[in-house]
């Protein structure tokens, strides 16, 4: 079995901010930072979620963008929602590494707190980069504060932290610091800046990419990237920068449901 | 082909990269890819695959870019030197002619996929007439080879068999997956969204194997046995039962890509092991 379908209850829901909440989940999964599960909420659909919490009830964290995140965030505490988890390779954190750099855009902070929670305890010593639109929906600042990670905040309108994008920051910082590791997620053209700034500095980053998923498990292909051939949901969703530069479709295009291709707008 | 490991339809097939991996990094002997259409097909919502006890249940749809679409990806694979069949799937005898013409020169097979549980609708195989104007109407447009992949989902496999055999197939590919359902008991309602799907895995091979052998005992043209193969003693039964050729899916899950090139060593330790030189003198040997 990779991951036997469980269906569990909903224990609590955190609204997080205005368009994202948490929901922790009526079971424990020992996972990595970095995994994901396959969300089903039965006659909507089946999604794979990051795990945002991991330690003790897990939980994911959901933007509400389409038809099935609207429907999970109609849903109540007590209802049910099937699970399959833990699914594919999650971060890394290197026991060489002592100073590392988070950098999470959007909804892509959800698998980097429990990342930086992880590396803190390991005894590394964690900045992090927040970016959001907008003030309100700037996503678990204080779980990184908790912890004791040096945050910086970007806001796209200026409402909070630094005025841009969190790859601006990203330049200012490595202008006068270095770290020895760098993970990255958010949307796939900040994440592009942010591998190429981390590159210049020569500091070995990892990424972790968003596809359309059917399987999860790695046996429909609907997931693998042109290039590379690399299952997004087997051998990714996070993966090493030496690895994501053979993906010739890495910001440039993902393929829908029924495998056509579809092209990232650049900003 | 180099060695009779094929890569079954609509596992790691959706794309060339997909395919020229399992081709190169797994060493399949031939790959077929996902079913193609000739529109566009996004396939049914998701769950779309599940695991249950010794097998998998998937009801994909048969989601595909459209044949039109994957021309780009055949290319890519004849450049990269992958042996390829080009899976074919039509809603009537004309779209399976247009497809299976729009992919020819890019492919060094078709294979009609006359049997995927997941749509709407009868299936070709489960009617000797359909099959057999499929086949023939395919057949007399294309010069490379024509498989039919049959359903296991009949009462009398043998005679679907017969009838392509007289529309001159080349070869039959036994079988594609048991229609099947799992209902989750707390949730109270069945998992796939289609509801039902189709049966791959451990649980298919003695109902594969079976098929084969009762095809083998009656008709004179190749075939490819397919469900469940994990190893290379399952190859060995499917040869036994009179496969000149196995295809392998569901076991890339738990054996991983390379499960052709492991497949194919154990088949070579039981010929070894029994004193056979080559595959050639087991192939019906059971029957
Ligand atoms: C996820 C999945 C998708 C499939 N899609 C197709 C398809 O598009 N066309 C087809 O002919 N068979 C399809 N099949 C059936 C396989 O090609 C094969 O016949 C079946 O899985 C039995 O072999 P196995 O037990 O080795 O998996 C699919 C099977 C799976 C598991
Ligand atoms: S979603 Fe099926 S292989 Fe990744």
């Amino acid at each position: 079995m990779i991951a036997k379908l469980h269906v569990t209850k909903i224990r609590e829901i955190i609204k997080e901010t205005r368009r994202i909440k948490t929901f922790i989940l009526d079971m424990k999964i020992k996972a990595q930072p970095g995994q994901f599960a396959m969300v089903w909420l039965p006659d909507v659909d089946e999604k794979p979620m990051a795990l945002s919490y991991i330690d003790g009830y897990a939980g994911i964290t959901v933007l509400k963008l389409g038809d099935f995140t609207k429907k999970l965030h109609e849903a109540k505490v007590g209802d049910i929602v099937g699970i399959r988890a833990p699914l594919g390779r999650g971060f890394k954190l290197r026991d060489e590494d002592k100073k590392i750099l988070i950098v999470g855009g959007g909804i892509g902070v959800a698998p980097l707190a429990p990342l930086a929670e992880k590396a803190v305890e390991e005894g590394k010593e964690v900045t992090a980069i927040i970016g959001a639109v907008t003030k309100s929906e700037l996503l678990f600042v204080n779980r990184f504060e908790k912890v004791g990670a040096k945050v910086y905040i970007t806001t796209d309108d200026g409402t909070a932290g630094i005025k841009g994008f969190t790859t601006d920051a990203m330049r200012m910082l490595l202008e006068k610091e270095t770290f020895d590791a760098c993970y990255i997620c958010g949307p796939e053209i900040m994440m592009v800046k942010a591998l190429e700034l981390a590159r210049a500095k020569k500091i070995p980053s990892q990424v972790s990419l968003h596809r359309y998923f059917k399987c999860g498990i790695g046996i429909c292909g609907a997931c693998v990237l042109d290039g590379c051939g690399y299952r997004v949901c087997k051998e990714g969703p996070t993966f090493w920068d030496f690895e994501i530069e053979k993906c010739s479709e890495f910001g440039s295009y993902w393929r829908n449901a029924a495998g056509v291709k579809v092209y990232f707008k650049k900003k | 082909m180099r060695n009779p490991t094929i890569l079954a339809s609509g596992v790691l097939s959706a794309s060339g990269a997909a395919l020229k991996r399992v081709y190169f990094e797994g060493g399949a002997g031939a790959v077929v890819t996902k079913s193609l259409s000739v529109e566009a097909r996004e396939g049914h919502k998701n769950p779309t695959v599940i695991e249950i006890e010794e097998g998998l249940l998937n009801a994909v749809g048969l989601a595909n870019p459209g044949y039109k679409n994957f021309i780009k990806e055949l290319k890519y694979l004849k450049e990269s030197g992958v042996v390829v069949v080009a899976s074919v799937f039509g809603k009537s005898i004309s779209e399976y002619v247009e497809v299976a013409c729009g992919v020819a020169k890019y492919a060094d097979a078709v294979e009609l996929n006359l049997s995927c549980p997941n749509v709407e609708g009868k299936l070709f195989a489960q009617s000797e007439n359909l099959s057999y104007e499929a086949v023939r109407a395919v057949k007399s447009k294309l010069k490379i080879p024509v498989f039919a992949k049959l359903t296991p989902n009949v009462t009398d496999i043998v005679s679907v068999a017969k009838a392509c055999e007289e529309a001159k197939v080349d070869a039959l590919v036994v079988t594609n997956t048991v229609k099947a359902m799992k209902i989750d008991i707390y949730a109270k309602k069945p998992v796939l969204a289609n509801k039902t799907g189709g049966l791959s895995g451990r649980c298919l091979k003695p109902i594969a194997v079976r098929c084969v052998y009762e095809i083998a005992k009656e008709v004179d043209i190749d075939i490819i046995g397919c469900g469940g193969v994990f190893t290379g003693e399952d190859a060995v039964e499917y040869f036994l039962a009179g496969a000149k050729a196995v295809q392998i899916g569901t076991a890339v899950l738990y054996r991983g890509i390379d499960v052709f090139k492991k497949v194919c060593s154990e088949i070579e330790d039981y010929l070894r092991k029994e004193g056979f030189e080559s595959i050639e003198e087991i192939i019906g040997l059971a029957i």
